[in-house]
């Protein structure tokens, strides 16, 4: 109760701070050449108000106050502390609440953060940032208020969807939330540096800190999300091409081409133009995955919350922005580099612009391919399907020279350059042909293309290893990254040709045999838990080398709301995991079981890892 | 050097040699490419409901009269609608699907180029 009120007048009081501090704002930019303390000050209390908002919400999930209708919809008295916690954020109006946090989060620890830049430069970042804070101030407290009453007060919630019941998405959405609203803030600066003309060498060096948090965390969300689709959806895959997962990986796509836009800018001046575009894109992108996923309309199993008013109101706000955006582009941007610049064909700007080419592709198969469905069903109402083969079909083959270009670019120098170590780039792509073929020539499935791939991807792991025994070899960050991209291609496309599976039907104690494994349904327990009760089922399995595991995979009946799941047990090593599945079949007294073999799991998550690595790295290095 | 190569390759070739060999089979490449129908976002070899269990017991059956796979694609496709189908056909309706990601890599590569031989 208490919490509530609380919680919703700390919101206004937040939105009456942002409204005031356009007036503040206003005054600063056009009397002093110092940052008005009011100003840093007021950013404060409203970081401070939303904290305090967040923190009554949490409270009321906490002490399970069902008067408030956000605590009443997602949760349960008999649900664990962590996941009461963790509720906060698992639905509509917590994980906008979030947003907002992170937003004046962001805003804040920019004003402090920023050093050596003009102040109206920072003033004007400010105001932008505002339009957006109060933009979701509004959409907050208009649309989807998490602190709503109910009457009379119900003694007992609806419960949270057993699903988002998981450690790994406990802390999924906060840490994807940091990297989607991280690009705010490079929007923001981005359309204040350009209505200031002042984007530059000094610019670039100074944005390039942001860039890098942002896609850290980014990076990171979209793993963590991966790992819990892999153990919790409980059928053995990572990606799905699912448009949830589409629309996390676009803002990763632009803000990468983004990272390597800046690179050249920070030495050059020069792609200024493209550097704003890109900007603006990866902030637009993320708006529009928030639109797609809060409206509705899309068919996937992230959906949690469809409302037609508040995806037209993210779309009307959504537009004005990129309105706002394109004004501030064509009035104030002016290419002042006039002087023609000289790209050649052997340089490093040339290297980055292909870069740039090839993930601008992707990203448009991606936004293609998520969009073009809704598109088709508005305008003509048929109804298709984008799936796996579609992004398979359209990417694998330009992931070919793409790997290469990762190989070769980070060697050329700025300008002009020549190669080097010819002979050294020669040998390596034989070798990694070579051995490729050799991996696959017992296989026979699609064994041209899959040593194609594998070999390019080869080749990049033998020139990324190398250089980090080269001495002279600086750039450890880039490579880092690089090095764990190859590792990561190489471990999903290991994954997917080696992979081995059984699916059959047993009864407790019959046994499944064949060439290579043995599979013994041992026993069934039972387990009753505070918020679910379970059937744990025990299987031992051996191989040829007669190795044996036991398993314990379980059927989970979760109380509130009564939902079933199934719960895998992996087995995970650093070569291989073993994941097995069971489910119930209705009206059979026999289990479902499937069992996979899936080698380079591990790798996959490993390479993600290294390659955020290879971000956090540059993060801390200082400017020679 | 040419040591750590060694060693590399070797390692990489015997922890390569205790993978099993995946059978190829059939129904599971096919039920990857045909949506659940009732489900939220997964295909039918992904799934375990009771729409996806008849769907496998169906293309088993057609797997054992002979038919191909593109014949089973265009059975189901005859049948529920192109909805199923998780690969669109190239068609009037998916040309824009399949064709703008390309026009665009093209229209990319033509600014590249353009930007390079400007003397």
């Amino acid at each position: 109760m208490i919490y509530s009120v609380f919680g919703y007048y700390s919101l206004i009081i937040g939105l009456i701070i942002g409204l005031s501090l356009f007036y503040f704002s206003y005054k600063n930019f056009n009397n002093s050449s110092i940052l008005d303390t009011k100003i840093l000050s007021f950013t404060f209390l409203q970081f401070f108000f939303v904290v305090i908002s967040f923190l009554c919400l949490i409270f009321s999930f906490v002490v399970s106050d069902f008067s408030n209708e956000t605590v009443f919809n997602n949760s349960h008295t008999t649900k664990p502390l962590f996941y009461k916690i963790s509720g906060t954020w698992g639905n509509h109006e917590g994980s906008l609440l979030l947003w907002l946090l992170v937003l004046t989060l962001f805003v804040l620890l920019f004003l402090v953060r920023t050093k050596n830049q003009p102040v109206k430069y920072k003033i004007l970042t400010l105001v932008f940032q505002q339009i957006i804070i109060v933009g979701f101030f509004l959409f907050l407290i208009l649309t989807s208020n998490p602190f709503n009453y109910i009457f009379p007060i119900p003694t007992e919630g609806l419960g949270l969807n057993p699903i988002l019941q998981d450690p790994a998405l406990a802390i999924h959405p906060p840490i994807l939330y940091l990297g989607y609203v991280g690009s705010s803030i490079i929007f923001s600066s981005v359309l204040a540096a350009t209505s200031l003309k002042i984007i530059s060498t000094n610019w670039a060096v100074h944005i390039k800190k942001w860039i890098l948090i942002s896609w850290i965390f980014l990076t990171l969300g979209i793993l963590l999300g991966s790992i819990w689709a892999y153990y919790e959806l409980g059928w053995g895959g990572f990606w799905f091409w699912d448009p949830v997962e589409n629309v996390s990986l676009m803002p990763w796509l632009a803000l990468t081409t983004l990272l390597h836009c800046i690179l050249v800018l920070e030495k050059k001046s020069i792609l200024t133009s493209w550097v704003i575009i890109l900007s603006i894109a990866t902030f637009t992108l993320s708006m529009c995955g928030t639109f797609l996923v809060r409206s509705g309309i899309l068919n996937s199993v992230h959906t949690f919350a469809n409302d037609p008013e508040r995806g037209l109101f993210i779309l009307i706000f959504l537009f004005i922005l990129i309105f706002l955006s394109i004004l501030i582009f064509f009035f104030f941007h002016k290419d002042n580099y006039r002087k023609s610049y000289n790209f050649f064909w052997l340089s490093k700007e040339t290297s980055i612009l292909i870069n740039n080419w090839f993930m601008m592709y992707f990203l448009s198969v991606v936004l293609i391919g998520t969009v073009y469905p809704i598109f088709l069903d508005v305008i003509s109402s048929q109804k298709i399907s984008v799936g796996p083969p579609f992004y398979h079909k359209l990417m694998i083959p330009f992931l070919i020279p793409f790997l290469i270009m990762m190989a070769i670019g980070p060697k050329l120098k700025w300008i002009k350059s020549q190669l080097e170590d010819k002979i050294y780039l020669i040998s390596f792509l034989i070798i990694s042909i070579l051995l490729a073929y050799l991996i696959l020539k017992n296989f026979n499935q699609n064994i041209l293309i899959n040593t194609i791939l594998i070999s390019s991807a080869l080749y990049l792991f033998f020139i990324t290893l190398r250089d980090f025994f080269v001495k002279k070899y600086k750039n450890i960050s880039q490579n880092i990254a690089h090095f764990g991209f190859s590792l990561l291609i190489l471990s999903i496309l290991f994954n997917n040709i080696f992979a081995s599976e059984i699916i059959t039907n047993l009864k407790v104690g019959e046994t499944f045999e064949n060439s290579k494994t043995k599979i013994v349904f041992e026993s069934v327990d039972q387990k009753k838990e505070k918020n679910y009760n379970a059937i744990i089922a025990n299987f031992s399995i051996s191989n040829l080398n007669g190795e044996e595991d036991i398993f314990s995979p379980e059927l989970r009946i979760y109380n509130q709301p009564v939902i079933a799941t199934s719960e895998a047990d992996i087995k995970t090593t650093l070569m291989s995991d073993k994941f097995i599945v069971i489910n119930l079949v209705q009206n059979q007294d026999f289990f479902n079981v499937r069992y996979q073999v899936k080698p380079f799991m591990l790798w996959i998550w490993l390479s993600v890892i290294l390659i955020s690595f290879g971000g956090i790295v540059s993060f801390l290095q200082k400017r020679s | 050097m040419k040591i750590l190569r060694f060693v590399l390759v070797i390692f990489l070739l015997f922890s390569l040699g205790n993978l099993n060999a995946k059978e190829s089979n059939k129904l599971n490449e096919i039920t990857k490419n045909l949506r659940c129908l009732i489900c939220q976002g997964q295909s039918v070899y992904d799934s375990d409901s009771e729409f996806a269990n008849s769907i496998k017991i169906i293309i088993d059956k057609k797997l054992d009269d002979g038919l191909s796979e593109d014949e089973i694609y265009e059975y189901f496709k005859k049948k529920y609608g192109e909805w199923i189908l998780y690969d669109p056909a190239l068609n009037k309706n998916t040309y824009i699907l399949w064709l703008l990601p390309l026009l665009i890599f093209l229209f990319g590569g033509a600014i590249i180029f353009k930007k390079l031989i400007k003397k």
